[in-house]
């Protein structure tokens, strides 16, 4: 029957295992992140393209903005990979309390990252879907010279537009403006993310 | 701050230890060796899942416009390069498990463990960074080559310009090996023998 004798040691030799899986965690998730955004927008931008390919390089803005997060992951993962000290010959100097501090900085940037990519993402295949077709007048390619489908029962965005209608370039520029102001609020949430990882990772704890 | 004996307590043989029983009672070379199975396996996963999703796109709409297929088999070879950084850092990985010069049954009092614990932890992050980016990276690459496929048959003057989306698609693999080999620098196994 073995005997379990508590201490508290404040740097055992596990602790680094805590400290690289933040740098890990952090990386991966802000990766996906950033993978799925960039997929997500890049699929709005490739179907709008075939309508309106006048608007692909302007409309780049938030395949730019998800590669970002990819970023911000890589800073913080290898700030906490050189904070993770080597045990030395003496005594370990990393302790605990540092391991799961860079932990939890890890998991903060890393799943901020992947929730920003996930809206930016959305926002950008909604946004830009949308920018086409207004910038098109929601003509589409398959219409004829005249406006109309081949097939009768045309709607009534065909043509020249109906009363009411803004001129279609003014009318895609006002949203492409709203756009890029929901995406900068959603690139907010990962520099949230990115701040407070950066303030736990200046928490320090060493054994002596 | 050392370790502090106290009292017992607990006394059963169903008692655990804490974390330490978790992290290390596996040998830092499982560790070390199941992040090269990680780093590599993933890699091919994530690059596997990409190409997929970017052939099945391109045969079908190669089809009826048949001029896009050299063309967009740069999408594939996106896709491949995840795979290749995952060989990069399992090699890296592999060359630096080394068995200790003074190997018995049994390690010598004064071994260097928390060296060996460190070195295992790290080799197995790195390994897990890498793997799991480039499951990202395919995914998005591939993702983005389907549909670049699906515009160039559309109409080729859109190849160039989805090519920038796949390219930064691609740049999260780069990310995830930078961190990689950053990671397993440090990470060396205190073989020297014991003097």
């Amino acid at each position: 029957m073995t005997e379990i004798v508590r201490g508290f040691d404040g740097c055992p030799s596990w602790a680094p295992a805590f400290g690289y899986m933040g740098a890990s965690l952090c990386m991966i998730l802000s990766s996906w992140g950033s993978a799925w955004g960039t997929w997500r927008a890049g699929l709005g931008v490739c179907h709008m393209g075939i309508d309106h390919p006048a608007g692909i390089i302007k409309n780049i803005v938030p395949i730019v903005m998800a590669g970002v997060l990819g970023i911000y992951g890589l800073i913080v993962s290898v700030i906490i990979t050189q904070a993770v000290a080597p045990p030395g010959d003496e005594h370990n100097s990393y302790s605990v309390f540092n391991a799961y501090t860079h932990l939890a900085a890890g998991l903060c940037c890393g799943l901020s990252c992947l929730a920003a990519g996930g809206t930016i993402g959305v926002l950008g295949d909604a946004g830009v879907r949308a920018f086409g077709i207004k910038a098109e007048n929601g003509r589409k390619w398959y219409w004829d010279a005249a406006g109309a489908m081949d097939t009768d029962g045309g709607d009534e965005l065909g043509g020249g537009g109906g009363g009411g209608n803004k001129g279609s370039a003014e009318g895609a520029n006002k949203l492409y403006v709203g756009m890029l102001i929901m995406l900068i609020f959603s690139e907010a949430l990962a520099l949230y993310g990115l701040i407070v990882a950066l303030i736990l990772s200046q928490h320090n704890y060493v054994c002596n | 701050m050392s370790s502090s004996a106290t009292a017992a307590v607990c006394s059963s043989e169903y008692c655990n230890a804490g974390w330490s029983e978790v992290l290390t009672h596996m040998s830092p070379y499982g560790w070390a060796s199941f992040g090269v199975a990680f780093g590599l396996g993933l890699s091919i996963v994530g690059a596997a899942w990409g190409i997929w999703l970017t052939g099945s796109s391109l045969v079908g709409a190669a089809v009826k416009a048949p001029r896009i297929r050299s063309k967009n088999l740069i999408s594939v070879i996106f896709c491949e390069a995840t795979a290749i950084y995952g060989v990069i850092m399992a090699i890296i990985l592999t060359n630096k498990i080394k068995e200790p010069e003074d190997a018995t049954d049994y390690l010598a009092q004064g071994w260097d463990y928390p060296g060996y614990y460190y070195a295992g932890y790290g080799m197995f992050s790195a390994g897990l960074s890498v793997g799991l980016t480039n499951v990202a990276s395919g995914v998005s690459v591939g993702i983005a080559g389907s549909s670049c496929a699906i515009a160039d048959a559309q109409d080729a003057s859109l190849f160039v310009k989805i090519l920038i989306v796949e390219i930064f698609a691609s740049a999260l693999g780069i990310f995830g090996i930078i961190v990689g080999i950053i990671q397993s620098n440090a990470c060396n196994f205190p073989i020297a023998a014991l003097s």
